[in-house]
């Protein structure tokens, strides 16, 4: 891929702002570098400006050529603003692509724009498109196809239209659509967004799956069905649970590199002791992640491992919309009865840090330190009949995969030692996925976010598509408004520690850990290091002369 | 013989009826309807919502008239959405006018239905698993059967000699082992690197890193090598060869024991060819029978088989199928099964009667 920098602000106030708190340490380098990008910094701007040469991660140059084969699940695709599985954006990846892409090192860098800067108070974003890119029906790539995206992810009519929450002051909370004179096009390859309130997330949600850009007359259709993207790949074959293929398409000229000729996916179901079996049969070059003890297996038959610490996690919820669990003293009962740092070392071997049953990670910037909370497996039975629950029977759901299978093991055996009644519902995974906002009691898995809010802003602010705890609190709702105003982190951090007091109290969901994720990969692959959003962008992969 | 054929026919189209029905009430009933409109829809709809959700769908009429509109005699169901005006309907695609539309689709006109789970037509999906497991099954045959009669055979020729005890033994052996447990056991030893014969093969340097065989037989699913399907097929083939090679030999033994062997012997005939020209023949009518009957086995065993090293193949379709509740994909599967079942047992009745000419049909 072709980054050109000189199209990236040199520097910016916030951003300044930013490299003299990174230097008085109430930074981390990763925040700084997450945050200064976001404004329109290019990387190495970012770096020089805390006087560091830019260390990032290049990516090698693999050779042109050959065939990848992935392992991955394969989902029914859909309209890209609904996808709510990182799968999906993948496997598209190769033909729908998005502006922007976020790095492994927590910089972002420009895809189908070339540059983009905010203003001194992060209200408006100039988005400026890289030039000569075209789509593969011959189709110029305008300004208009932004400006019909962003529109199209302000549409909150749209069911299961994720985007909408991540565009955030955008839409108009009137007509659930973008708001009027917040999407301009300035000229063919210059769009400017308007926001009524500083919104630092924009950024990082317009490079996160969903936000795949489409052609501006098949908006909300599924990729699938016609095969247009600015990408340089094509699909050739697509079964559900079985594989899919892409094939570099010669009929299209894509604006960047592309090395390998042709990727496969391939879906060996959910359970890991099988993708291990595939690994020793040759079936794949790279797993899309690798989990729990299948970690060492792997790199004890030579694969290369590569690891990033992340805010993923698997929050083991209750559905605040089911009985008993509207009850919070159920709720505080049972975060009462778990000891987070026994599911850690049983539900993912150890490979990751405690949480704290709220989800804010300390590596997020604006992470803020709390009393560690009490586990008295006693004093939870004692709540639990106080609350006149004390025989309920709590069933706890999960997909039948390694991950979240163990850690609701874990986390059934601790309610059942403080003598709670648990039955485990083990189901497989398209069945599970079909419906998993809305299972009374069951695990999500959740990925790694840029920064402390977003999450919040996605899955606990009251009503939004992924609020699966069905969590409704108007001060929660006010306070996450107001901090995602604030782009100073220690300020910020301050409303953080009550958010984050808000939901241990509220005992909306255990977060038992943070992980560190996993990939696998044959010796000669190249360009296939684990991102800490399970991003795979096969326009970067290849083999090794 | 036609018409005994015909009948034949005719009593395999009535039990595919049948068996059909009892699969479609099952799938049908009340539970399971509500477990599929709350995982195709939403899981908090309250029960009335449940029922307009399965009467939108087309899952609101009489279980009869659904089952009728499946097979193809009933016209398909049609309605207009009440909050969107779009006409809805079985032979309708999404948008389609519904005076262009047929009006039966169902098993008579050829349309199998929709798998919600794929989200594509079942006729789609279902022909190339069937391709897929015709291949591991035709290998499977391949191997099962000329070594469980050769085994059969070489065990029954002198009963009670050394020979026959410890064929017998491996026979016995093998047919008391499960596919899931001797496909287990095959993976452990010939395709871990870690244990096995593998990592000793490696270290003699008769290896070059790897397994000897491989666990997963997914590439098998693009093309066949020795090294990729050698274990599925050794699991499905292991299990139905000790049974046939028992019943090889029961029938073997009893035919050595015949009269006109014995004359046979008395006249001088070698031995050799006792075996080769004159039991040979009466000794297999019977294995035959339940060589044919192996089908059915079969299809149990690619069930195991192809989940456990992942080919996915019509065993496999058929797991996910009945674990995500995709309804017309397992009806689907069913009617297959009912047609291997049904076939190959015409098969062997209609070959019986070549075999024995004693026997007489009709």
């Amino acid at each position: 891929m072709t980054t050109t920098t000189t199209a990236h602000l040199a520097t910016h106030p916030a951003a300044e702002m930013y490299a003299r708190e990174y230097k008085t340490g109430q930074l981390s380098r990763r925040e700084f570098l997450v945050r200064s990008t976001a404004l329109g910094l290019s990387a190495a701007a970012a770096y020089s400006l805390i006087g560091l040469s830019p260390a990032m991660a290049q990516r090698a140059t693999p050779a042109k050529g050959g065939t990848l084969r992935i392992q991955m699940g394969i989902l029914a695709l859909k309209d890209p603003r609904t996808y709510d599985w990182s799968e999906m954006g993948n496997v598209s990846r190769g033909l729908v692509e998005y502006l922007i892409e976020y790095n492994r090192d927590g910089t972002f860098s420009g895809v189908l724009l070339e540059g983009w800067e905010a203003n001194a108070d992060a209200t408006q974003y100039t988005l400026r498109l890289r030039p000569g890119v075209t789509w593969n029906n011959g189709d110029a790539f305008t300004a208009a196809d932004v400006a019909a995206n962003f529109a199209a992810w302000c549409d909150t009519t749209v069911e299961g239209n994720s985007m909408a929450a991540r565009m955030g002051g955008l839409v108009d909370a009137d007509t659930g659509q973008a708001r009027a004179g917040g999407i301009v096009v300035v000229d063919d390859l210059t769009v400017q967004i308007n926001l009524p309130a500083p919104d630092i997330t924009l950024v990082p949600g317009m490079a996160d799956y969903p936000a795949a850009i489409m052609h501006r007359d098949l908006i909300g259709t599924n990729p699938l069905d016609h095969g247009v993207g600015t990408g340089a790949y094509r699909f050739t074959d697509y079964q559900v649970g079985i594989s899919a293929r892409l094939e570099r398409n010669p009929d299209h000229s894509y604006w960047g590199d592309a090395y390998l000729d042709e990727v496969v996916f391939v879906d060996l179901g959910t359970d890991p002791a099988a993708w291990f079996a595939g690994a020793e049969a040759g079936e794949f070059d790279m797993t899309y992640q690798t989990v729990g003890e299948f970690v060492d297996l792997f790199s004890a038959v030579g694969w290369d491992r590569s690891d990033v610490t992340t805010g993923a996690t698997v929050v083991v919820r209750p559905n605040q919309l089911n009985a008993p669990y509207d009850n919070v003293e159920v709720r505080r009962a049972i975060l009462e009865a778990v000891d987070l740092s026994v599911v850690l070392e049983l539900g993912m071997n150890g490979q990751g840090t405690v949480g704290e049953n709220h989800h804010v990670c300390p590596i997020h910037p604006e992470y803020a330190e709390l009393p560690p909370m009490v586990v008295d497996k006693a004093a939870a039975q004692a709540r639990l009949a106080a609350a006149g629950h004390a025989d309920a029977n709590f069933t706890l759901v999960s997909l039948d995969d390694g991950l979240t299978r163990f850690t609701c093991d874990a986390v059934a055996a601790q309610m059942r030692d403080a003598g709670m009644t648990v039955t485990r519902e083990v189901l497989p995974g398209s069945t599970f996925w079909n419906d998993w906002l809305n299972y009374p009691f069951s695990a999500t898995e959740w990925n790694h976010r840029e920064l402390g809010v977003q999450i919040l802003n996605l899955a606990y602010r009251s009503g939004v598509a992924w609020n699966e705890t069905a969590f409704a609190n108007a001060e929660f709702d006010s306070l996450l408004d107001q901090a995602n105003g604030i782009q100073d982190a220690n300020a910020r951090r301050e409303v953080m520690a009550r958010l984050q007091r808000i939901m241990q109290e509220e005992a909306v969901t255990i977060v038992p850990y943070w992980r560190s994720l996993f990939r696998h990969y044959r010796p000669g692959v190249v360009n296939a290091d684990m991102h800490p959003k399970f991003e795979i962008n096969i326009h970067h992969l290849g083999l090794s002369a | 013989m036609a018409f005994f054929i015909l009948r034949r026919i005719g009593v395999m189209a009535l039990t595919a009826l049948c068996l059909t029905f009892v699969v479609f009430f099952l799938t049908n009933l009340a539970p399971n309807l509500e477990k599929l409109a709350k995982t195709q829809g939403n899981a908090r709809m309250s029960d009335a919502e449940v029922v307009s959700w399965l009467d939108r769908n087309g899952y609101g009429g009489p279980l009869v008239v659904r089952y009728g509109e499946w097979l193809g005699v009933v016209p398909g169901w049609l309605r207009e959405d009440p909050i969107t005006g779009e006409w809805r309907g079985r032979c309708l695609a999404r948008g389609q006018d519904p005076a262009e539309a047929a009006r039966f689709c169902g098993l008579l006109q050829g349309d199998l239905g929709y798998s919600t789970v794929s989200a594509t037509e079942v006729s789609s999906i279902i022909g190339g698993r069937l391709q897929l497991t015709g291949i591991l099954m035709f290998w499977a045959f391949a191997v099962m059967v000329p070594s469980a009669l050769l085994v059969g055979v070489l065990a029954g020729m002198r009963e009670g000699s050394r020979t026959d005890r410890t064929l017998s033994t491996f026979s016995i052996a093998s047919t008391a082992t499960p596919e899931y447990v001797s496909g287990v056991i095959f993976i452990v030893l010939l395709a871990s690197s870690q244990i096995g014969i593998s990592p000793l093969l490696v270290e003699w340097g008769w290896l070059e890193g790897g397994t000897l065989f491989f666990g997963s037989a997914r590439s098998a699913m693009d093309g066949v090598t020795f090294w990729n399907f050698t274990l599925p097929v050794m699991t499905i083939a292991l299990y139905g060869m000790g049974y046939i090679a028992r019943m090889t030999r029961a029938s073997m033994a009893e035919v050595m024991m015949a009269q006109y062997i014995r004359t046979a012997r008395l006249k001088g005939v070698k031995f050799s060819n006792i075996v080769m020209k004159h039991a040979l023949r009466n000794a297999l009518i019977a294995p035959f029978t339940v060589i044919m009957l192996q089908f059915p086995w079969l299809l149990n065993g690619v069930v195991i088989v192809e989940t456990l090293f992942n080919y996915k193949g019509f065993g496999w379709t058929l797991v996910q199928a009945a674990s995500n509740n995709d309804i017309e994909l397992l009806l689907a599967c069913s009617i297959v099964a009912v047609f291997v079942v049904l076939v190959t047992q015409l098969m062997s009745d209609i070959g019986y009667v070549f075999l024995n000419p004693r026997i007489r049909i009709s």
